[in-house]
């Protein structure tokens, strides 16, 4: 019986990986895209984010593209869960928070320099409150289809 | 004397404890990948792990990592580090996740662009990857580029022309409804007013 247990034991350790130390946090910020924030394939990191990004940022999350929460400090939290599912990478459980400011409740994970958020409650969504496409324009610029054409 | 060099070696001890995750090793040899015009980006090609980002947190590892509903990630074999895949090598707005997952668990070699600059990016502190090529071991490389056709097969009443994030019923019914920028389509009116 102790063998086996053993035996049982060290396979399992062979077959999970080892779990990083998670803390429990509550965090403010908005849901960004992350790739077009850190890449600069749109712009700058002030034109993707808010509304003049909005678009851009839904097409993203269906995608499939990590997103993010971006808090006031400038920390991102790359969102692996969403309100206790991990099965976010279709995009669909974030496309109505892009853009928000949102507070949520969750575990997060450091590793190799990148915070990890596993959100198990949003507190309260805000909504869209970053309105910057007074000073950006709509990004990208073909987001909003030519009327004309 | 003895104050002072322990007092440099404090200082050169504190700034490697410090040193930036950012500042990796190079893995650009033997590369193909096409580079991209993003911020700090450098070719990269490894040996890696495939595995989902969750499991490798957590411990919480569904044998087919999710079938491409988790987002995926990449431990590299040189250095143990976990790697965020943000893109696939399309340049359609499109994650990585479905062309990972189905080599969940398996040891692959990865072609593609470490990519981001903390200097522009604060909130960064290690490189994202994009991945470009997977290869297994005795294989030829397979293109990272399965995620549209994956859209096309489970989106079939959404044939028609244009790029799929036009198509996509999704983003259709939340455009329609929020407007482009998210404010309502009166908001949309104004700048649409002004600009075309």
């Amino acid at each position: 019986m102790f063998r086996t247990t053993i035996a049982t034991l060290a396979l399992a350790s062979f077959a999970i990986p080892a779990a990083a130390e998670g803390e429990r946090i509550e965090v403010t910020g908005e849901m960004i895209d992350t790739w077009c924030y850190f890449s600069g394939v749109m712009g700058g990191p002030d034109a993707v984010v808010g509304t003049a990004h909005h678009t851009c940022a839904m097409w993203c999350a269906a995608g499939g593209i990590p997103v993010g929460l971006l808090t006031d400090d400038g920390t991102v939290y790359m969102v692996m869960k969403w309100e206790g599912s991990a099965e976010i990478a279709d995009g669909t459980a974030l496309l109505d928070v892009q853009s928000h400011r949102v507070t949520a409740e969750g575990i997060v994970y450091e590793r190799d320099g990148i915070k990890y958020l596993m959100v198990a409650k949003v507190l309260e969504d805000a909504g869209i409150t970053n309105v910057n496409h007074e000073d950006f324009g709509v990004v990208p610029g073909f987001a909003i289809p030519d009327p004309n054409k | 004397m003895k104050v002072m060099i322990a007092a440099v070696a404090t200082t050169v001890l504190a700034s490697l404890m410090i040193a930036p995750a950012l500042a990796e090793a190079d893995f650009s040899e033997g590369s193909k990948a096409k580079l991209w015009n993003v911020f700090g980006v450098e070719k990269a090609r490894f040996e890696a792990k495939v595995t989902d980002t969750v499991c490798a947190l957590t411990g919480d590892c569904p044998v087919d990592c999710g079938a491409g509903l988790r987002q995926m990630a990449l431990i590299r074999v040189a250095d143990d580090a976990l790697l965020v895949v943000s893109k696939n090598t399309q340049a359609a707005f499109t994650g990585a996740s479905v062309d990972l997952a189905p080599y969940c668990g398996q040891s692959v070699t990865v072609d593609g662009l470490l990519v981001g600059d903390p200097e522009i990016t604060p909130g960064l502190g290690a490189k994202v990857y994009q991945v470009q090529s997977v290869t297994v071991a005795g294989a030829k490389p397979a293109k990272a580029n399965r995620w549209t056709r994956d859209w096309a097969r489970k989106n079939p009443d959404a044939k028609g022309k244009g790029p799929w994030f036009r198509r996509d019923p999704r983003i259709i019914g939340r455009i329609e409804a929020q407007g482009y920028f998210g404010l309502g389509p009166e908001v949309d009116a104004a700048y649409i007013e002004d600009n075309f």
